[in-house]
């Protein structure tokens, strides 16, 4: 506890190697929520992919912030929450309003666009 | 590093991740679950390496936590949109939060990591979660057979990934390719600017909230009269990273005091700062996109309400004959 405390205090910089680490996982985070997108046939898991690339992203602002220790970054992730909440509350109100019409949550029932 | 060799990583990993997807045995499909994560981690290993370890990184307790995180996030994002069934996918989208949260920790963001964890994992994935047992039909427990045929089977699974290889191989090669070689080289002095810019504008941060500041130099200092501010309006003064402040006693003397490193504002005291002081038009229209995603939420269930009105309007008007007790598969069409 003390050697964390004695870090918090004692702010260092993040070296560039320790940045590209975070930003490679923060790829491989994004990379692996757009595969999830396009190969996922239910809407709901589609749509839990796009967190998942909202999840990269955040950790890629996170790691700036921290390189330059700015709070920007930090404030910019709020932001993505936000984004993210509003996102789930209108998908998931499209999703129900979907299932109801035709008992499925496959996207594909929904590949001709007509009624 | 080399890029033929990030390539290859990248795709061993896209092979990995296909033969999850592959619809076959379960062996193939641990070994190519075995195959990508190897992947991920010889490629984070061979970087931790090649950065200066013994220097430190900037990152809490690096080696031990960091990896166990980072780990923890590939392995359950992969299985995340690897498995077959949505509530176990939407669990382990929770675990990849989790995760993260603690990456943040260690990036020393504390307070997006806890928010991360009570907005994220406990009011957007609990709606998730929701909708999927409104949505989902039951299903016997063991019979992989009883789920719905497109949950099982991927869209295009070759195709998507090799898309993604394609979006990650780029990305690393942005991060570790030619350009980026002599950045990422061990020895490298560290960004001592950035450091002392960050922590002046700690300081600032408090010079700007008179309340704690003042608590701060009261508590140094009980019984002092006044602040002298320096030439530029600022009280505090920061010199080579630490805080001063002159102050006149109560004697008339003046006095300089050396802030402690602990009166420096926390994470959240800070980033609330930043947030109202220099973003406060987006924090507004963060505030009117919640109420316009809340107004659209309300209005498409009630399009829901009353097309059933309507439609049970309709089945009263036909007779008993043509009743539809609730929404079928005719639903909304004319």
């Amino acid at each position: 506890m003390t050697g964390l405390a004695a870090a918090a205090m004692a702010p260092l910089s993040m070296s560039p190697a320790a940045l590209n680490l975070v930003l490679l996982l923060s790829a491989v985070l994004f990379g692996l929520g757009m595969i999830g997108f396009l190969i996922r046939r239910n809407m709901i898991i589609m749509f839990l992919c796009t967190e998942l690339m909202f999840q990269g992203a955040a950790l890629a602002m996170i790691a700036f912030g921290r390189m330059h220790m700015d709070l920007s970054g930090q404030v910019f992730v709020i932001f993505i929450l936000t984004i993210a909440a509003a996102e789930a509350a209108l998908a998931l109100g499209l999703v129900v309003l979907l299932f109801r019409h035709r008992e499925t949550l496959n996207a594909e029932a929904w590949s001709e666009l007509r009624e | 590093m080399a890029p033929l060799l990030l390539y290859a990583i990248c795709a061993a990993g896209a092979i990995g991740l296909y033969l999850m997807l592959r619809p076959g045995a379960r062996s193939v499909k641990s070994i190519g679950a075995l195959l990508g994560f190897a992947a991920v981690a010889y490629l984070g290993v061979r970087l931790a390496l090649a950065a200066d370890l013994s220097a430190g990184l900037g990152l809490r307790d690096f080696p031990f936590f960091v990896a166990i995180f980072a780990g923890v996030a590939v392995a359950a994002a992969g299985r995340m949109i690897t498995h077959p069934r949505p509530v176990y996918c939407a669990l382990y989208f929770v675990l990849v939060v989790v995760a993260s949260a603690g990456l943040f920790l260690m990036l020393q963001a504390e307070f997006m990591a806890f928010a991360l964890i009570i907005v994220y994992a406990g009011a957007i994935l609990i709606t998730y979660l929701f909708v999927l047992m409104l949505a989902q039909q039951a299903e016997s427990e063991e019979d992989l057979r009883s789920l719905a045929e497109y949950d099982r089977v991927p869209r295009e699974p070759a195709t998507a990934v090799l898309v993604g290889l394609v979006l990650v191989a780029v990305l690393g090669d942005a991060l570790f390719g030619r350009t980026a070689e002599n950045t990422t080289r061990p020895g490298q002095p560290w960004p001592t600017v950035a450091v002392a810019e960050g922590v002046a504008r700690e300081w600032a941060a408090l010079d700007d909230m008179p309340r704690a500041r003042n608590a701060v130099i009261e508590k140094l200092a009980p019984g002092y009269t006044e602040i002298v501010r320096n030439p530029m309006g600022d009280a505090i003064t920061v010199r080579n990273g630490t805080a001063f402040v002159e102050i006149v006693t109560a004697d008339g003397v003046q006095k300089t005091l050396e802030l402690p490193d602990s009166a420096r504002p926390g994470n959240t005291q800070r980033v609330g700062f930043v947030l109202v002081s220099s973003f406060p038009v987006s924090l507004e229209l963060a505030g009117v996109i919640l109420t316009m995603a809340m107004f659209g939420a309300v209005i498409l269930a009630r399009r829901q309400a009353e097309l059933g009105d309507d439609r049970r309007r309709d089945a009263a008007a036909r007779g008993p004959a043509g009743t539809l007790p609730n929404g079928s598969a005719e639903g909304g069409r004319p």
